[in-house]
């Protein structure tokens, strides 16, 4: 969610996050029928449990590319900034999370949650951007 | 950095969307750079002034 304007590269990143969720839930699906009916092992497995995640690679891609096409610098901008807020809110909530899990033993945090978590912080930063700027 | 974009479009009785269409970027983006929150590139600035028909430094100072 780069900018509320519509431009072309606006417009290109929706659609390439769109094409990432739908495979992200096909793949995921998919992943679990197959675990649950058939139990693969090996080579097959690795394949069906890297296959969700390559579509969350591919959302990443997507704003990448989105930042490399945009031509509106303040846009661009402000995107940046919010990866960076959302990057670095990321890391310090998952290294104090590690930290107290090696010395509280707090409940482990599963790496899949930490995508999520950079969305979230993401979203925030975007959205303060958008109000700050209107 | 300071500027006279707003006096510069009152003058043509132009909004920020107006200025903004003719920049080709969005609004938030020319209301960043008139309220001095954003720094133009060299680029968009040598573009405002080729719009106004005037120099960069007649339309930004850098002076606090």
């Amino acid at each position: 969610m780069p900018c509320k304007s519509n431009s072309p590269a606006v417009r290109r990143y929706f659609f390439r996050f769109a094409v990432s969720m739908v495979l992200y839930a096909v793949f995921l699906v998919l992943a679990v029928w197959i675990f649950v009916h058939f139990r693969p092992t090996g080579p097959v497995a690795w394949l069906l449990a890297i296959l969700p995640a390559l579509a969350i690679v591919g959302q990443i891609a997507a704003f990448g590319m989105y930042l490399a096409e945009e031509k509106d610098e303040f846009q661009r901008h402000s995107g940046v900034l919010a990866l960076l807020w959302g990057i670095g809110a990321t890391l310090s909530v998952t290294v104090v999370w590690g930290s107290l899990e090696n010395f509280v033993h707090l409940r482990h945090l599963d790496l899949t949650w930490v995508y999520p978590i950079f969305c979230i912080f993401f979203g925030i930063a975007h959205a303060l951007n958008q109000a700050r700027y209107r | 950095m300071k500027n006279r974009l707003r006096v510069l479009r009152a003058e043509r009785d132009w909004s920020q969307a107006d200025l903004a269409q003719r920049l080709e970027v969005s609004r938030q983006s020319v209301n960043a750079i008139e309220t001095g929150k954003f720094d133009p590139s060299l680029p968009l600035a040598f573009k405002l002034a080729r719009l106004f028909e005037t120099t960069i430094e007649a339309i930004f100072s850098d002076e606090n």
